[in-house]
Order: C-alpha cells, then sequence, then structure tokens
C-alpha cells in the first residue's frame, strides 16, 4: 500500500514552480490507481518521489510503511519502476538488461534465471530474449524495460504514461500484464493523460491539476460527483476554469 | 560490495561489445610504439650516416688542391657544387658547401690568412650533422697546417696551441636519445588518459543521453557504489591500454629490427615493470577523474567539452617540464602527472624508484580518486542528474 500525505515539491531558483503542491492520496494493494492530468499537472515528480529519486520538499509518504526518504533503499526494494525514461542497454540482449537489475536488486544464480525464463514467458519475448536490444521497437523496448522494473517481484509497481507510444495491441497486452498483477495483489500506480487508460483499467482514479489533487474516486463516483455524462467530459469539468475547481 | 562488482561486471561487458571503440583504442594503443620508434630512430641513423659518409660539394676545388686531398684522405666525398647552391641549402636539398677563392693559392703565398667560405643553413635539423662534420674537417686541416709550419721553423705546436680541449660526454649510452625517452614517457602518461576517455564518457554522460540513468538510480544501487563499479571497469580497461601501449615499445625496442643508432637505453622487462608501477596511481586517479566530469555533463558533448580540460593539463605538464630544463625540486613528486614524468625519466635512464619516492607520488593521485568517486556520486545523486532543471 502506497500512502501520500501532502506531498510538496518546488522548483526553480527560488521554488517558484510548484511542480506538486500538497498531493495527498492513498494506493491499494490489490487496486490498480490511476494519475489522470493535464501534461505538467505534476505527474512525472510525483512518481519519481515515491521512486526516491527526488526528495520532497514537504510531507511524506510510504511504501508499506517504509517512509519514503528515511528508508529509501529498502523502499526500493520493493518497488519496480517505470519510468519516463526508459532507457535500454543497447549493446546488451533483453535477456542480459533484464539479468543486470536482478543481480543489483540482489538475486542470483538458478532463482534469478528462472525468474527471468518467467518474465520472458509472461511478456512473449521468447524471440527476442537473447538478441541485443539495438533496434527493438517502441513496443518491444517497453517489454523489456518492463520485465527489468518487475525482475525482483516488487509489492508495488510505479509507472509512468506506460503506454506513450505503443501501438494498440502493445496496449491491450500491457492493459492484461496489469490486470493480472492487480490479481496477484500488487499495488499498481500509473500515471496517463489518456481517458481511455483509465476507464479500462483503473480501480482509483486520482485528478491532478497543477500539483494538487482536484478530486479522486472511481469512474462511476467522479461522474455522479461532476454531473457530466462521461469520464470525459467530468475531467475537462473538474479542472476547467472555475467550475470544478472550487469545489 | 556485491553490487559494485555486478556494475563493473556489466560496463565491462558492454564496453567489449563497443566493436569499434574497442579497435580503434586497442590499435592506436599497441601501434603507437612501433609507428613512433621507426620514425625517430630512421631520423636518427640518418643523421648518423649523413655525418659519417659527409658528401661535400666544394666550389673551386682547384685553388686548393692540398686542403681536397686532405678531405678526400678523411673518407669525405668531394662532389663539385652545382651553381645554385645557395638556393638548393635554402630548399633543404644541400646540407653544406665549401667555397674556395680564387686567390686562395695567392693569399697563402703572400703570407696572408688563405679564406674559404662554409655555406650552410643552421636552421635545418637534418643538415646539422653534416655542417659540423665538415666544420671539424676543416679545423682539422687548420690545425694540422699551422703545426706543420711551426715545426718548420723550429718551435714546439703547443706554443702556438697552449690549451687542448679534450671533451667528455657524460651521457652514458642510455642517457642519449632524450627526445626518445621523452616521447616513451610522454606516450606512457597520455595513454593512461586516453585508455579511459571513451569508457568514461559513454558510463555517465552515455548513460543520461540514453535515458537509462534513471531507472539504474531507482534500484537499491547507492550512487557511490554505482560510481565505483564504473570506476574499477574503467581502470581496469586504463591499466589494459597502457600495458598494452608500453608492450608496443618493448617488443620494438627488443625484437625488431631497428636501425642501429649508437643510443641504445634500455627498456627492458624491468624498466617496463617499473613503468606500469609508476603509472598505477594515474590509472586510478585519471578514470575517476573523467569519471567526475563525464557525470558532470549533462549530454556526450557536453561531458567531452570537460574533459578537453584535463587532456591540456596531462599534455601540457611533461612538456612544460621538459622545456624549463631544470633539476627537478624535491616537491614536485607530490604533484600528480608531474611526478609520474619525473619518476619514468628516471626508470628510462636505469635508475631505480625509491619505494618512498614511489609512495610519495602515489598519495596524492589515490587521494584525488577517491574525492572524486565521492564527488561523482554526490553529482549522480543530485536531482539535475534526471536531467531536470
Amino acid at each position: 500500500m502506497i500512502v501520500v500525505d501532502g506531498l510538496v515539491k518546488r522548483f526553480g531558483r527560488k521554488g517558484e514552480v510548484a511542480a506538486v503542491d500538497g498531493t495527498s492520496f492513498v494506493a491499494r494493494d490489490g487496486a490498480i490507481t490511476g494519475l489522470l492530468g493535464p501534461n505538467g499537472a505534476g505527474k512525472t515528480t510525483l512518481l519519481r518521489m515515491l521512486a526516491t529519486l527526488i526528495l520532497p520538499d514537504r510531507g511524506s509518504a510510504q511504501v508499506d510503511g517504509l517512509d519514503i526518504v528515511r528508508d529509501r533503499y529498502r523502499v526500493r526494494e520493493r518497488i519496480g519502476v517505470l519510468s519516463d525514461a526508459r532507457g535500454l542497454y543497447a549493446r546488451l540482449t533483453a535477456r542480459e538488461n533484464v539479468r543486470y537489475y536482478g543481480r543489483l536488486h540482489g538475486l542470483s544464480g538458478t532463482k534469478l534465471e528462472a525468474r527471468i525464463d518467467e518474465l520472458i514467458a509472461t511478456l512473449n519475448l521468447d524471440e527476442l530474449a537473447d538478441r541485443r536490444t539495438q533496434g527493438f521497437s517502441q513496443g518491444e523496448r517497453m517489454k523489456v524495460a518492463i520485465a527489468r522494473a518487475l525482475v525482483h517481484d516488487p509489492a508495488a509497481l510505479l509507472l509512468d504514461e506506460p503506454t506513450n507510444g505503443l501501438d494498440i495491441m502493445s496496449t491491450r497486452g500491457l492493459r492484461e500484464l496489469l490486470r493480472s498483477l492487480r490479481a496477484a495483489g500488487k499495488c499498481i500506480v500509473f500515471s496517463t493523460h489518456v481517458m481511455q487508460e483509465v476507464s479500462a483499467l483503473c480501480d482509483t482514479i486520482v485528478i491532478l491539476g497543477r500539483g494538487r489533487v482536484v478530486a479522486s474516486g472511481d469512474s462511476a463516483q467522479l461522474l455522479a460527483w461532476s454531473g457530466k455524462p462521461t469520464l470525459e467530459d467530468a475531467f475537462v469539468g473538474l479542472l476547467g476554469s472555475g467550475e470544478g475547481l472550487a469545489a | 560490495m556485491h553490487r559494485i562488482f555486478v556494475i563493473t561486471f556489466k560496463e565491462l561487458v558492454d564496453a567489449l561489445r563497443d566493436r569499434r571503440t574497442m579497435m580503434v583504442t586497442l590499435l592506436t594503443s599497441i601501434a603507437a610504439g612501433p609507428l613512433f620508434l621507426t620514425l625517430i630512430l630512421n631520423m636518427a641513423a640518418n643523421q648518423a650516416e649523413r655525418a659519417r659518409e659527409l658528401k661535400l660539394a666544394v666550389d673551386g676545388a682547384q685553388y686548393a688542391p692540398a686542403l681536397i686531398a686532405f678531405l678526400e684522405r678523411a673518407q669525405i666525398a668531394v662532389q663539385a657544387a652545382p651553381a645554385d647552391y645557395e638556393a638548393r641549402i635554402r630548399a633543404g636539398e644541400l646540407d653544406v658547401a665549401l667555397v674556395i677563392n680564387a686567390d686562395f693559392a695567392g693569399d697563402v703565398a703572400a703570407g696572408r690568412a688563405a679564406t674559404v667560405k662554409l655555406v650552410y643553413d643552421r636552421s635545418r635539423d637534418r643538415a646539422r650533422a653534416s655542417i659540423d662534420a665538415a666544420e671539424g674537417a676543416l679545423r682539422a686541416y687548420n690545425r694540422q697546417w699551422g703545426t706543420q709550419r711551426l715545426l718548420l721553423r723550429g718551435i714546439v705546436p703547443q706554443v702556438a696551441l697552449p690549451m687542448e680541449i679534450e671533451g667528455i660526454d657524460l651521457a652514458t649510452p642510455q642517457q642519449s636519445g632524450a627526445l626518445i625517452l621523452f616521447l616513451i614517457a610522454y606516450y606512457g602518461l597520455f595513454a593512461s588518459l586516453m585508455g579511459g576517455m571513451a569508457l568514461a564518457l559513454d558510463a555517465t554522460a552515455g548513460e543520461r543521453e540514453r535515458a537509462s540513468l534513471e531507472p539504474l538510480l531507482a534500484t537499491p544501487a547507492s550512487t557511490l557504489e554505482i560510481a565505483t563499479g564504473k570506476w574499477f571497469a574503467i581502470a581496469c580497461f586504463d591499466a589494459a591500454v597502457v600495458s598494452l601501449t608500453l608492450a608496443g615499445f618493448y617488443l620494438t625496442l627488443n625484437f625488431a629490427p631497428l636501425p642501429a643508432v649508437g643510443v641504445p637505453f634500455l627498456f627492458g622487462t624491468t624498466e617496463f615493470l617499473r613503468f606500469l608501477l609508476v603509472l598505477a596511481p594515474l590509472v586510478a586517479l585519471l578514470p575517476a577523474a573523467l569519471l567526475y566530469m563525464g557525470a558532470r555533463g549533462r549530454t556526450l558533448k557536453e561531458a567531452q567539452a570537460n574533459v578537453s580540460l584535463l587532456l591540456f593539463i596531462v599534455s601540457m605538464m611533461p612538456v612544460v617540464q621538459l622545456f624549463l630544463q631544470k633539476r627537478e625540486p624535491p616537491w614536485l613528486l607530490w604533484v600528480p602527472i608531474s611526478a609520474q614524468y619525473t619518476l619514468l625519466s628516471r626508470a628510462l635512464r636505469g635508475d631505480a624508484i625509491a619505494p618512498l619516492d614511489w609512495l610519495q607520488s602515489a598519495i596524492v593521485p589515490l587521494a584525488l580518486a577517491a574525492l572524486a568517486l565521492v564527488a561523482t556520486g554526490r553529482v549522480l545523486r543530485r536531482e539535475s542528474a534526471l536531467g531536470l532543471r
């Protein structure tokens, strides 16, 4: 479970740009939590704080009770991160890329190899596994990056716009994977600005605007609350000037 | 500890698979020694040959037959000078020409000093040996002639030549060939910098540019572990490049059919090992410094600009030292690069490296290397490492 409590992160020389401005929400285990918001809403910054890559200016967050600042190394053991930057090592094969991360997480030997084989099978990477990742397509890279993020079987998964640049088939494949991970009891948080993603997948939707949580709940709650017929209308209504923001 | 080696192993595999960079680095390092030595030694041999088999262009040989006979007895090949000898000397086609005036015999008969002109261009390095040889031959003739005249008058030659100059060259064969010595030491230093450069940049700025740094930082590996792991890989590779470069010199000097130049200096197994010992602190320091500078660059290009500063420092220090031509002050052994250059020169002169001197030369580089690693870790931990603003 991930508990976010009043996180603040400011950028700029005097901290004049508040990328995340007092965000709070809870992401349950066995559920998919979607962070929905326009570009610049602070989604990536929020995920980077949860991934312990940057420090919050104020507020706190826990992953399964571990603080993201004080226990950052133990948090890293519990999370799998698919960041905005998802470069692979082009001269290593897909399998070697995944193995490297497995070893960095302290896995080794037959246990690691078995885990890699399992991921390769799950992600349909069999044909690519022993090829160098140079020249892989976007979708193929994404699969390897996901395998890399999952190699240590993390309890929580953070994904930053995972469907960016993916074709329909790859997107479908990713959705199925996330659903099966949810069924396995993982806590999944992903960010997106694509409406269909959210409605198709999420148990909880957290709508972000200018670094703040504008609204949260499941899609039915958000529809009822905004009084709009579709999620997209609700989204626009909630973020639109004056109307929903005041609530 | 375990993670450091995981990172080292991955970096080495990654680097070794970069065929082109690998080929270029290894080929240039192994080829440098043979190439340089062949060029330089050929030049030296050429000069020695010129001095030994001097061809002297003479204008007006018919006016001083006795002088010509003396020169020919001294194994100098006398040739008639071409009409445009001055232009040819300027162009470097002719080393030196001797001009004998038509009134040579007349002056001698009248008891005046006869004049001969030696024409040369001393700015030409290649011609220097010929010039010296021609000058020496003429002085010898002058002395012989004068001595004979004095003897005819019953005077011992010492009256006119009260002092005898006897040159004692203190340079042992090993101490000669200073240029070659300088080049070998210089190349050793250079190899320890260049050996790690491509790798260090690829492992830092390259990693960031390929967007693989951020996921790496999200693993349980600390930034210091990452920096240390990468450093160890680069240092290993650097050590290999330095060894290959020196091996190139070693093999060439010991086994290649080089022209005999009479300035054999020692670069045997002992010197080879002493070189490696002296360069070891730099093999630790320079990759660490490269890593730090690479990490500071946001892009590969920026990192390259940072690194060129280091390149400048490393390449300038020995040159400055060479031109200062002073006896090295004792504190110089504290200064990285200068200390190594000094010790390398000693090794080439056949001197042993005193353990205390080595220790003194190693302390600062090793401390700086540790500092650079910690600093690299800090740079990677900074939020700007992710390419934020």
